[in-house]
């Protein structure tokens, strides 16, 4: 056991540091609380800075650099989103295209798909947007029914999809869609759309934040071409799940600086309000434990990679852990403030440091997104403990 | 980086499980704490120091092996998946303590070799952590009476905790047990008045108390680990409606939560144990976190397996009591989770 990371790693750590020190104008936290920040200005934001780290050449880190990546390992994947996270560095415009189209095109794409979408893809030329809930198929994602039927060259798409994460921002949708009614998994394929295709109509949702990052999207009667599926007919599924495993993937790490640095904020206006009773202290206590424990996890996990370990079912205790914790930190943070934690950032007597009332509605949002802590439970229980399915 | 095992910390793991299974099975732990009223096995405790676990930590000029916390750790966790009865982890506490006071080698060496036992004399309440009485050392003598002593009435030497610091005071000691519902353990009320050795000043303590939380952590963590992996097999073999009562999603997503509990336990007492040997600036908050999380975890896993067998999980027959009581013993002394969450707090700056 060694849980020192090894010279080249600081070394590449050290550097990143220096990097985000001089290209970084303000940490996010500072953008939000702008007076003239409005959600148009903060995506155009966060499309410069994603050209800034592309620039830099900290853009799809674990990619061969044949596709534009970094051909960093996992270890250094890890430390850059660690230090991301430290240095309050705003998420990429494209996080959904780079986060999982990319690796679906990189593994199971073909050459020219790779050729033709992954540059503009990583330059934020081109908005990538998730389509794969629908308001009949959530946690029972394989029920999904928008069809893609074959006629001559192209697919015609049907149907909906819902809580689609950028769509109001994106140029593009990649899709899972039903190519065969009576095949449950092995009926779904992976199509790419262009979401001006004529008969798609994109309409924004208004989330519990007030804000619209995701919304919702209709196909009426939608070409299109053939070459815009990955994958094989039929694949979809397969892809989609091995895709979303590097969604759950890592992050604990990260997750711990980010609400670390939140939590010591926390416990400094505690101190500055006066609130130091035992029940307060108790409070930010077991936070403050969960939080190491967390990172604890996060050290395991980065140290298993570094030791030649593929993520594996596992990361499914790492993303219940950190979306449930979320929700208890931003309660109890929200009680603890009072009142006046409630507060909307554009009051001015919001407390100026953390934009809490946001935090705290945002963390309603990770025990739901890729997995609910439902379908969590379940993997953990099937896929870690082997426990009989309900129907023997 | 690696979070896995040496080849030699994976070999001691194995050994010390063969040699636990063989020398402690459950049915001898159960028939030691049922029916020896000291606690512990005297021949046993002779195997212990003959197989080199008492001396595990200390430095080999007294004959230990001079491992560090990762090892101890590993230990523990055998030893609270066996629920091994006895004073393992206070022995090692109060070497641990001898060695960093200095100059006590040929206490060490019988300490090591299982020739005396010393155990830390440390609460001065009975119920609260506020002080009922203060035990002093003046004119070199010990004077107050001390609650919750581990295994006082064996002890040949007790390190008695006072405000001057940590005092060496030899036996024999007027001992009143203090039987609590958990049989692996046993406490006595000391009353002092011994001539004493003062050995070093109450900073000493610091550290041993960070050993002591992430030693009492990975016992919680072995004693979690084995009543899950008890409550996994009972939940595929029991049916109910006509179904492995693990088929149902009512138990399946607890499950989940204690396997989610007990890895996140794991993760955070060898974490702890390698900032403890690396002296990383993190040692104190990781120490506090992993004794803290691993006392609450413990509580929730133990209690849920219980739950999980119904009828026979109340019953004194199954072995899942005598972990569930220990978990609570473990929980509240070696720096309770009131203690360790200030702890926590203090070291983080909060």
């Amino acid at each position: 056991m060694d849980l020192q990371l090894t010279e080249t790693h600081l070394k590449f750590r050290d550097e990143l540091r220096a990097w985000l020190q001089a290209n970084l104008p303000r940490p996010w936290r500072d953008e939000l609380r702008d007076p003239n920040a409005t959600e148009d200005s903060l995506m155009a934001l966060r499309r410069d800075w994603q050209r800034k780290l592309y620039k830099a050449g900290y853009l799809g880190m674990g990619w061969a650099k044949e596709w534009g990546g970094r051909g960093a390992t996992e270890v250094e994947k890890s430390i850059f989103d660690e230090e991301i996270a430290r240095a309050d560095a705003p998420q990429i415009l494209n996080f959904l295209g780079i986060s999982l189209l990319g690796p679906a095109l990189i593994h199971h794409g073909s050459e020219a798909q790779r050729r033709r979408f992954i540059p503009p893809m990583l330059a934020a030329d081109e908005i990538w947007c998730q389509g794969f809930s629908e308001p009949g198929a959530g946690s029972d994602l394989a029920s999904l029914r928008t069809s893609a039927t074959l006629d001559g060259d192209d697919f015609v798409l049907n149907g909906q999809k819902i809580w689609t994460t950028f769509g109001p921002w994106a140029d593009w949708i990649f899709v899972l869609a039903r190519t065969d009614a009576k095949d449950r998994h092995g009926g779904i394929s992976f199509i790419l759309c262009k979401l001006d295709t004529p008969g798609v109509t994109v309409r924004r949702l208004r989330q519990i934040t007030g804000e619209s990052e995701f919304g919702e999207v209709f196909f009426e009667d939608v070409r299109v071409p053939r070459a815009n599926l990955v994958g094989q007919i039929g694949e979809g599924w397969r892809i989609a799940m091995t895709v979303l495993g590097y969604e759950r993937g890592a992050g604990s790490l990260a997750f711990s600086v980010r609400f670390g640095r939140d939590l010591a904020q926390l416990a400094a206006t505690c101190r500055e309000l006066g609130r130091t009773n035992a029940a307060v202290r108790e409070k930010l206590g077991r936070l403050l434990v969960e939080n190491e424990v967390m990172r604890a996890n996060g050290i395991r996990t980065l140290a298993n990679f570094a030791d030649g370990n593929k993520p594996g079912p596992e990361s499914s205790i790492e993303k219940l852990f950190w979306s449930e914790f979320d929700k208890r930190f931003r309660e109890t943070a929200i009680d603890l403030l009072g009142p006046g934690g409630q507060l909307v950032r554009t009051s001015a007597e919001a407390r100026r440091d953390v934009d809490w009332t946001r935090e705290f509605l945002w963390s309603r949002a990770g025990t739901i997104y890729s997995g609910s802590s439902e379908i969590q439970r379940n993997i953990i229980a099937k896929r870690v403990l082997n426990l009989p399915t309900d129907g023997r | 980086m690696k979070f896995n095992l040496s080849e030699d910390q994976a070999l001691l793991r194995q050994s010390t499980r063969d040699f636990l299974t063989s020398e402690w099975p459950i049915d001898k732990a159960r028939k030691v704490m049922e029916h020896d009223d000291s606690g512990y096995a005297a021949d046993e405790w002779a195997r212990l120091a003959e197989m080199g676990y008492l001396g595990l930590t200390l430095p080999a000029s007294v004959g230990g092996q001079g491992l560090g916390a990762i090892e101890l750790a590993i230990v523990l966790e055998e030893a609270g998946r066996a629920c091994m009865p006895g004073p393992y982890l206070d022995v090692v506490l109060a070497g641990a303590l001898l060695a960093a006071a200095g100059g006590q080698d040929a206490l060490l060496k019988d300490l090591a070799a299982g020739k005396q036992l010393v155990t830390i004399a440390r609460s001065d309440s009975a119920y609260a952590s506020e002080a009922t009485t203060v035990t002093h050392l003046a004119g070199g003598r010990v004077r107050g009476t001390k609650y919750f002593v581990p295994f006082a009435a064996a002890a040949d030497a007790l390190l008695a905790t006072t405000p001057e610091g940590v005092c060496l005071v030899n036996g024999p000691f007027d001992v009143t047990p203090l039987p609590t519902f958990d049989l692996a353990q046993r406490f006595g009320e000391v009353r002092f008045d011994h001539a004493a050795t003062l050995i070093g000043p109450p900073i000493l303590l610091e550290r041993n108390d960070h050993l002591a939380a992430v030693g009492a952590a990975a016992m919680l963590l072995g004693a979690m680990s084995r009543c899950l992996e008890m409550t996994l097999e009972y939940v595929q073999t029991r049916q109910a409606f006509n179904k492995p009562i693990g088929a149902f999603q009512a138990l399946q997503h607890r499950l989940a939560d204690m396997m989610l509990k007990t890895e996140s336990t794991r993760s955070a007492v060898y974490r702890a144990a390698w900032c403890f040997d690396t002296n990383d600036a993190d040692t104190a908050l990781a120490c506090a976190a992993a004794k803290a999380y691993a006392g609450d975890a413990a509580r929730l896993v133990c209690g849920e397996s219980i739950q999980m067998h119904g009828g026979i999980g109340f019953t004194w027959e199954l072995d899942l009591h005598f972990f569930f009581k220990r978990a609570k013993t473990l929980e509240q002394h070696y720096g309770s989770t009131e203690v360790q969450l200030e702890r926590a707090l203090q070291a983080a700056g909060f």
